[in-house]
């Protein structure tokens, strides 16, 4: 059995270094709600890759800079 | 709590309120004598009685659910900021309410494993009640398991939807 990936991000620092970005501005940026900004931060929920490359461009990086995993 | 959370909160409630409405309406009837199990148009009429009733119920609080929301996300804004005038008060609610009411792919894919769950649930009532029939019991037995499983299964549904906005929810 394959060990299962932990998917890790830097959401919140990330927002932090956008002028203290806040959860509501990025989730309107992406077209998500709030409360999937505040689940994908505590790890709560991985999001789709459609979702995570528009994480990654409201930040203006790529997407390995926005989420990593672990094994 | 966030929105879908309190939104779902509604939804149980209803459907609490309904599935206790059905039981003391029916049963009370059924224990002074007015209707015999046999009575399936009796049965079958109640039962489609409050399925409207249900769904009538459900748009009524939710349509309440929202405008007491905004009127608590106005009265926030309110306390934040006691300067701000009727325009600016509008706009925050608005603000808010488009991105907590958004719907994305996390909300659906909780709906989806919660409706599994709730279905399971109405499956096992529609097996129980195929088993009623079997043990001789009568088809208003079997009527009404079925009918109280498929709301007990919508209950489950909202609870599992709690369940997953408090815990998470994981692709795989």
């Amino acid at each position: 059995m394959r060990n299962k990936i932990e998917i890790t991000n830097n959401i919140r620092k990330l927002r932090f270094f956008a002028n203290e970005m806040t959860q509501q501005e990025l989730a309107e940026k992406i077209g998500a709600s709030r409360q999937t900004i505040i689940a994908i931060e505590a790890g709560k929920y991985s999001p789709s890759l459609e979702l995570a490359f528009r994480i990654a461009d409201a930040f203006g990086i790529t997407i390995g800079e926005v989420f990593d995993h672990e094994v | 709590m966030y929105y879908q959370e309190k939104k779902t909160i509604t939804s149980i409630i209803t459907g609490i309120a309904v599935l206790t409405a059905y039981c003391i309406y029916a049963f009370s009837r059924y224990q002074s004598g007015a209707v015999t199990p046999g009575d399936l148009k009796f049965w079958a009429t109640t039962m489609l009685i409050f399925i409207g009733i249900g769904v009538a119920a459900s748009i009524v609080i939710q349509i309440i659910f929202h405008i007491l929301l905004s009127m608590s996300i106005a009265y926030h804004e309110k306390v934040k900021n006691s300067q701000c005038d009727d325009k600016e008060i509008e706009k925050a609610v608005d603000k808010t309410m488009s991105t907590d009411m958004v719907e994305d792919e996390m909300d659906k894919l909780i709906e989806l494993k919660s409706a599994r769950i709730g279905y399971v649930f109405a499956g096992i009532g529609v097996v129980g009640g195929l088993v009623s029939l079997v043990l001789n019991y009568s088809p208003a037995v079997m009527l009404n398991i079925m009918f109280i499983s498929f709301c007990a299964g919508s209950l489950l549904e909202g609870f599992a939807q709690l369940h997953f906005y408090r815990s998470g929810i994981k692709n795989a």
